[in-house]
């Protein structure tokens, strides 16, 4: 046998096992979503909403933090990333290396809620305050009006997007306390609180909320301010966070991997248009401002 | 008893990051992972230098790595790594004859050991200090996308070619890297030059440095170049040049070039020869995290100074997760081709295993 023979064989065999995924991902339509925890189950409603409406389209929505969406769009192993920051100048580097031109989206605006257990007396904070607290400058709740308790701090971990805006824009980029306790999601911030009265913690307003739409019992959401001068806000103050008022509110991104394609760009057309956005609210988010609007247009085309 | 300028420094950073460490380890995140690579190898040929031996159709581990990661702050992570293979096993040291024994079994050794910090002095950077990936092929070995299956050019050329290269993948020292901006990045490392696999017996270090440029998306350039001293009169250089292209979605294509300039290799009538090589490589996917197509082609040239010793190597195959990305199939055929007429051609087909958990 000579080694052209000898060479078909093995050839043939990989060209076997091949073939059937070439015509199969050509056909796929499946749209992938991947990251942010505190947007799983907001992407995910709407999503459900969207295949209800348009049965073709089937869409798979994964959390993993906002560090995972992203890694995935560089990496072009999913089709749209949920996340709650920005882009990091390491990750916006990475992806021009790999030819990715991501494409960013606002879909939703969340206001982080400062919650505590409900039998602490502490009704608001300062954004200075709220710092403190985090960076383990302040350990007991004497301290900022309420109980002789100690402060119990609990948080997400460093892949988390909230993780992130809170370091940012709370800590002032400081490090957290060493004794922040880093849970895997909001939910597991929320058992932790209700059973811990010296606990404070911080999750998306859209976790807030028992199935009939009321805060959940044991919790106490914080009013913020955002210094000494200012009068403090609830994230549930609809009218403060349209404002500008409440200090802890960011946008709710998605990106792409550059233009979306028609099936994506549809999906994101409903989320951000009146149908989604009504989900949007109706889940305990908020409603994103005119200047996103155009932007989203802007990457639509 | 004198302690050289690299030891110092490398013994400073250390203890100032274990310090670091120890403060911060309540934060710490911490995982374990382990990658597996086997073979099933067949000779579809007889003759060739490789496939006249008499040991075919075999079942062989090549790798187990077993990795620890600590990420203990915001800027600090903490990386520990044992490798395992069956060729670079050394079973003792003897300090006063600087040797080492070796037997054939699959044994662990220490690949990493190294503190990182982000962000040290400049933004954007990164330290390592500890034993760490050198900067002599890693971004090959990244863009190949298939160590499982293959070494890149650098690492593989003296099993192709028997013609030994003073490269390493990690060694001990200072690793230092940084981006200027999404166009421009760049690395220096300094290093004992001894390798990850042998007790520290060089005198000189080495000293790396690697520009990364990134014109338009998708295109990468990058130079190399490191520098070794061998004794009181003679040198080494390395010099690499690599481009990649990930324009297009889905594939990747890449190439790398490189010369070894050691005054100390000279042919038998005295004269200085250099080791050069370069490769060309690609991969497609087919299906997302599922199915992907790759190819090489490799040519060898051990001594310049001498004709008719050429090798060309081409590897095909399959990546193949049906079952997750977890295990993957990696059926692959490995072509060479000699420039030497004596030497026949060998194929090997290899069905390689990937393991990551």
């Amino acid at each position: 046998m000579n080694v052209k023979k000898m060479l078909m064989i093995p050839l043939i065999g990989l060209g076997l096992i091949a073939s059937p995924y070439i015509g199969q991902a050509q056909k796929s339509k499946m749209i992938q979503i991947k990251g942010s925890d505190t947007m799983v189950n907001l992407v995910q409603i709407l999503a459900e909403e969207y295949m209800a409406k348009n049965p073709g389209t089937p869409i798979a929505v994964l959390g993993g933090g906002s560090s995972t969406g992203i890694s995935a769009i560089i990496n072009q192993t999913c089709d749209i990333a949920n996340h709650s920051r920005e882009w990091r100048q390491k990750e916006i580097d990475l992806a021009w290396e790999k030819g990715v031109k991501p494409r960013v989206f606002v879909i939703a605006v969340d206001c982080l809620s400062i919650i505590v257990n409900e039998k602490n007396t502490v009704e608001k904070l300062t954004i200075a305050e709220l710092g403190a607290i985090y960076r383990g400058e302040i350990k007991n709740w004497k301290a900022v009006g309420g109980p002789d308790n100690a402060v119990s701090l609990y948080g997400r971990q460093a892949n988390s997007g909230t993780y992130v805006f809170m370091q940012e824009h709370v800590l002032g980029n400081k490090n957290y306390s060493t004794d922040m306790m880093e849970m895997i999601g909001n939910a597991q911030i929320i058992e932790g609180i209700l059973v811990d009265e010296g606990g404070i913690g911080y999750v998306g307003v859209g976790y807030l909320f028992d199935k009939d739409g009321k805060i959940r019992r044991g919790l106490k959401v914080l009013n913020i301010a955002k210094d000494d001068k200012s009068p403090a806000f609830s994230p549930l103050d609809k009218a403060a966070v349209d404002r500008g008022d409440y200090p802890v509110a960011r946008p709710l991104y998605q990106a792409t991997t550059g233009k979306p394609s028609a099936a994506v760009a549809a999906f994101i057309a409903f989320e951000i248009g009146p149908e989604g956005q009504r989900i949007v609210e109706r889940e305990g988010f908020f409603t994103i401002a005119t200047k996103d609007k155009e932007q989203n247009e802007r990457n639509m085309r | 008893m004198s302690i050289d300028p690299l030891k110092k420094i490398l013994v400073f950073l250390f203890f100032i990051l274990l310090a670091l460490t120890t403060a911060r380890l309540g934060m710490a995140q911490q995982t374990f992972t382990t990658t597996i690579y086997f073979d099933y190898a067949t000779f579809l040929t007889k003759e060739g230098p490789i496939t006249s031996a008499a040991r075919n159709n075999f079942f062989a581990f090549r790798r187990a790595y077993f990795t620890y990661e600590n990420r203990i702050g915001e800027r600090l992570r903490f990386r520990f790594r044992y490798d395992a293979d069956n060729v670079s096993n050394i079973t003792a040291v003897d300090f006063k004859k600087q040797s080492t024994s070796r037997d054939g079994k699959l044994r662990p050794y220490m690949k990493h050991l190294y503190f990182e910090l982000a962000d040290f002095l400049i933004k954007n950077t990164r330290l390592r200090v500890g034993m760490a990936d050198t900067l002599t092929w890693k971004p090959a070995e990244d863009k190949w996308n298939y160590r499982s299956v293959a070494k890149t050019l650098v690492d593989i050329f003296r099993d192709v070619t028997g013609e030994s290269i003073d490269a390493t993948s990690a060694d001990l020292g200072i690793w230092y890297a940084g981006a200027l901006n999404k166009y421009a990045r760049w690395a220096f490392m300094i290093s004992n030059g001894s390798h990850y696999t042998r007790i520290e017996d060089d005198k000189y270090k080495k000293l790396m440095g690697q520009l990364h440029l990134v014109p338009i998306a998708g295109l990468s350039l990058i130079g190399y170049i490191d520098y070794e001293k061998q004794d009181a009169t003679a040198s080494a250089y390395t010099y690499k040049l690599e481009g990649y292209f990930e324009m297009v979605k889905n594939l990747s294509v890449g190439a790398e070039y490189f010369v070894y300039d050691n005054d100390l290799k000279m042919t038998q009538t005295e004269e200085k020869y250099n080791v050069s090589g370069f490769s060309v490589f690609g991969n497609y996917i087919v299906s997302r995290d599922i199915l992907a197509l790759f190819a090489r082609y490799d040519n060898y040239e051990p001594n310049n100074r001498v004709g008719n010793d050429k090798v060309n190597l081409v590897i095909a195959g399959v990546d193949w997760a049906p079952w997750g990305t977890t295990v993957k199939l990696q059926p692959n055929v490995w072509f060479y081709d000699y420039e030497d007429s004596a030497k026949k051609n060998d194929v090997v087909f290899q069905f390689t295993f990937f393991l990551s958990f």
